[in-house]
């Protein structure tokens, strides 16, 4: 394109400002280069819109409602059996995708179990190494995953070196009615989604 | 005409631009090695001419792009020839340029003063890579969503701006409608237009220094025209016959649409990718993070590509040996990587099983699309998600096969195993529930059809704890009531065998196999295969409530004990219950779903029930529907292969120590 060019060319030409020739030629040379940068810039902000989006919305940080963000499974603690096999849950809430907002669709799965002492822990089902889904495997009773076999204990820690981290834990919170109690019969989990192929574990 | 001719080529010059292309120098003759280039310039013609009808039809949004090539697939005129020939051309081009490229090596064509559009043929290589990528995804299939998302992953993996790049392409930081939109802007946009612009560039550099001329004394020197044209159109024709052939006999593959919420076990990349997939399996590659293995090995791999050109300048022709020897490793390893990741996936069990489940949805998919309802406006992922035949098997592995089996799997065609191996079901295999055999066999061989059960941890310590003389109430197919009136000769009598069939058929009958369309008009057009014969019913009917046996089972009927036997089903009470199963419409969907919520109902098992109950909670009420809508054959028929029978094979491997339920296997086998 011309416009890249052309400041060098005024530039060189650089004339005294009093030649009218020569500001014809700046004059030429910034117009046609605007006429290049302004619907380049135009076009450019609105491919970058993804970006630009991200760090806006990153901007306004949560609120400290103890509930804000979660989202109550189907599942109750009594059906899960202390240090028994991971059960898999599918998360079902509003979804928004750009125009449109699906009310009540699964957005994700993950995998519960409880561990020795009570505790109930949830794992992202999406593989830290490369996103794909992590399954439970009965006869070796670990987690693993079907495309570079990834694999994790039942603790969600890494048994090989083929993943970057362990297993992506979630904060998850028993509850009644919608508040947070130790005894109560709700699940409420706080469904994320994380950077994959890299060691640390980072929110998307 | 030739003044016409003449006219024209006076306002534009044609002649001597056709000139100029048709009749270059061919020194030492036409050639068969030198056609790669023109196959490539016609495969990416052929993509551009399907590519813009396909475009005519496609919708990119996550409700729309499946739904759209599936009706561009199944449905328009010459849809799987065009679809099918954009799909096999693309690989085509994967192939043909891997060609090019070698014989580019070994023929030298990359060296001074051709570098320069070595280096713009490298552009293209990446750009026809690139067009791959994204049209992977735009199907929205689960094959293209998840095979995808690992690339997309890996980009994330680029140093410094690996997060920005990633979430630029999928349009945010998830795939969605703008995933699609933004992946169909460059693959039908974008991408071209660079490779348009590059492949001018490529051309016109190629014409400026001319052929690579391999072996000058091969023959007389000749013009491209019509020698090479020949030979280069031959080529063409064999591109396009093989790339027609596979669209007509293999057929582009549609999988099930894309659903985030369920896994995919089987995402494989394309298989020109294969060996990279492979090559990221290793695990001491792994070892040293994703960013080494799939963007710093690749890139110092094209590095060393694009260093060739100065590699023979600085080295000379040692350099160009070096080059050789570098194209000719890289493509060994290439062959294989891709041979082991094909062998490595063709005996792993478990990704045989996930293939075929991917298969079966998808095929399903389609058959539902096809069906009355045709696809819903939210989209046939919700046909998927709705759908008894595709959600049935699932929620059975996932809540049942602990203790029972279907047909020997766990209902997605997978064996059950435990630390030592494959597990002994310790319930009944539901395989065949509800249809004549599985009546037959509780009527006559009921402490056979149950005895898988004898497995059960419970069992054991039952009989056990009976033994050392305790008093236990357990459920014992030995020793049941049932077991005692089946072993009655006279019931397995000659006399018997036709009033034997009639109540098997009535009881058939009761438990209404089958699927039962809720629209009015397609549940009158729709004839039922799995219907019982009423005449016989009527027959069985008589001898499950009036005893109509001949011989010493006269008068002795089904509703001595099981009272409510041919009445509808009615949740009774625990005080109302008669101290039997209750064989109202036993077998059916509303037998099934009272059972499933409180087998340990007196109206049930009572207190010889072992299966816990299932709550709400634990299987909703939708999914209830859809496991109870599988077991009793309530969906659209579907001619989709369905897993295999596996009874056989856990027989088998459960050896003779385990004999319980081989006979219930013989009756399934029939």
């Amino acid at each position: 394109m011309s416009d890249a060019e052309a400041p060098e060319s005024s530039t060189s030409a650089d004339p005294p400002a009093v030649d009218p020739p020569g500001r014809r030629e700046l004059l030429a040379a910034v117009l046609s280069f605007l006429l290049g940068a302004v619907p380049a810039t135009i076009g450019g902000l609105f491919f970058l819109d993804p970006i630009l989006r991200r760090s806006k919305a990153g901007g306004s940080g949560g609120g400290d409602q103890t509930m804000d963000g979660f989202v109550k499974l189907d599942i109750t603690p009594e059906n899960l059996v202390e240090e028994g096999s991971p059960v898999a849950s599918t998360v079902i809430a509003d979804l928004d995708d750009a125009w449109n907002r699906f009310k009540d669709v699964p957005i994700g799965s993950l995998w519960l179990r409880r561990q020795q002492g009570g505790e109930v822990v949830a794992f992202n089902s999406i593989c830290p190494h490369l996103g794909c889904s992590i399954n439970f495997r009965r006869g070796e009773n670990d987690f693993h995953c079907p495309c570079h076999a990834s694999s994790f204990d039942l603790d969600g820690g890494t048994t090989n070196d083929t993943p970057p981290r362990d297993m992506d834990s979630l904060e998850i919170i028993v509850a009644t009615d919608g508040r947070p109690d130790p005894n109560g019969t709700e699940l409420w989990v706080k469904y994320q989604n994380f950077r994959r192929g890299t060691p640390e574990k980072k929110p998307i | 005409m030739k003044a016409l001719i003449d006219w024209f080529d006076h306002r534009t010059g044609f002649k001597e631009l056709m000139h100029e292309a048709l009749y270059e120098r061919v020194p030492g003759g036409a050639r068969w090695r030198y056609v790669w280039g023109s196959t490539l310039v016609f495969t990416f013609t052929l993509q551009v001419i399907t590519g813009f009808m396909l475009w005519s039809a496609y919708s990119p949004s996550t409700r729309t792009a499946w739904e759209s090539v599936y009706h561009i697939q199944h449905e328009l005129t010459l849809g799987y020839m065009v679809r099918g020939v954009h799909h096999f051309a693309a690989q085509a081009m994967v192939v043909l340029m891997a060609i090019h490229l070698v014989q580019v090596v070994i023929d030298g064509a990359y060296k001074a003063p051709r570098e320069l559009n070595f280096w713009l043929g490298l552009v293209l290589l990446q750009i026809v890579l690139g067009l791959s990528l994204t049209g992977y995804l735009l199907p929205w299939d689960q094959k293209g969503y998840y095979a995808t998302q690992v690339t997309t992953n890996i980009m994330s993996a680029t140093p410094l701006v690996g997060d920005q790049v990633q979430t630029l392409a999928q349009g945010g930081t998830e795939y969605g409608h703008l995933t699609l939109t933004r992946f169909f802007a460059m693959h039908a946009g974008i991408l071209p237009t660079l490779l348009v612009a590059f492949l001018a560039l490529h051309i016109y550099v190629f014409r400026r220094h001319g052929l690579t001329v391999h072996d000058e004394n091969h023959a007389p020197e000749t013009t491209f025209w019509p020698d090479q044209v020949l030979k280069d159109a031959v080529a063409c024709l064999i591109v396009l016959a093989v790339v027609m052939l596979l669209a007509i006999f293999k057929g582009a593959e549609l999988s099930a649409p894309a659903d985030p919420s369920v896994k995919f076990d089987a995402a494989r990349p394309e298989w020109y990718f294969l060996f990279l997939f492979r090559f990221l399996h290793f695990e001491v590659i792994n070892k040293m993070g994703v960013t080494f293995g799939a963007i710093i090995v690749p890139g110092i791999i094209m590095g060393v590509i694009t260093m060739m050109p100065l590699i023979h300048k600085f080295l000379g022709e040692f350099g160009h040996t070096l080059n050789k020897a570098f194209i000719w490793i890289l493509g060994a390893g290439i062959v294989v990587l891709t041979t082991m990741a094909i062998i490595e996936d063709r005996e792993d069990d478990t990704h045989q099983a996930a293939l075929a489940e991917a298969h079966r949805d998808g095929a399903r998919a389609g058959e539902l699309a096809a069906g009355p309802d045709r696809i819903p406006v939210d989209g046939a992922v919700e046909l998927l998600r709705r759908d008894p035949f595709t959600q049935g098997p699932r929620l059975f592995a996932k809540h049942c096969a602990a203790c029972h089996r279907y047909n020997g799997h766990d209902g997605r065609g997978t064996m059950v195993v435990d630390e030592a191996g494959i597990a002994a079901p310790t319930a009944a295999d539901l395989g065949n529930f509800g249809s004549r055999d599985w009546m037959r066999s509780v009527v006559v061989d009921y402490a056979n059809h149950f005895s898988w059960q004898k497995n059960a941890t419970w069992f054991k310590d039952a009989q056990q704890a009976e033994a050392s003389g305790e008093d236990v109430t357990y459920l014992n197919p030995d020793e049941s009531e049932m077991a005692d009136w089946a072993d009655a000769d006279s019931l397995n009598s000659a006399d018997n065998a036709e009033n034997l069939t009639a109540l098997v058929e009535f009881l058939y009958a009761e438990a209404a196999l089958g699927y039962k369309p809720l629209d009015d008009d397609e549940r009158d057009a729709f004839s039922n295969p799995l219907a019982a014969d009423a005449a016989l019913v009527d027959t069985g009917r008589a001898v499950a409530t009036e005893g109509a046996w001949t011989g010493d089972l006269e008068g002795s009927s089904c509703v001595d004990c099981h009272t409510t036997l041919g009445e509808d089903f009615v949740a009774l009470s625990d005080d109302d219950a008669d101290g039997y199963p209750t064989l109202a419409k036993y077998g059916s969907a509303v037998w099934l779903k009272d059972f499933i919520r409180s087998p340990g109902a007196a109206r049930h098992y009572g207190e010889k029930n072992q299966m816990p109950a299932y709550s709400p909670q634990q299987l909703r009420d939708h999914e209830l529907d859809l496991l109870v809508r599988w077991m009793t054959h309530d969906y659209l028929p579907s001619e989709v292969h369905d897993y295999e029978n596996r009874l056989t094979e856990l027989s088998g491997s459960l050896g003779t120590s385990a004999g319980a339920g081989s006979t219930a296997a013989n009756a399934v086998e029939q």
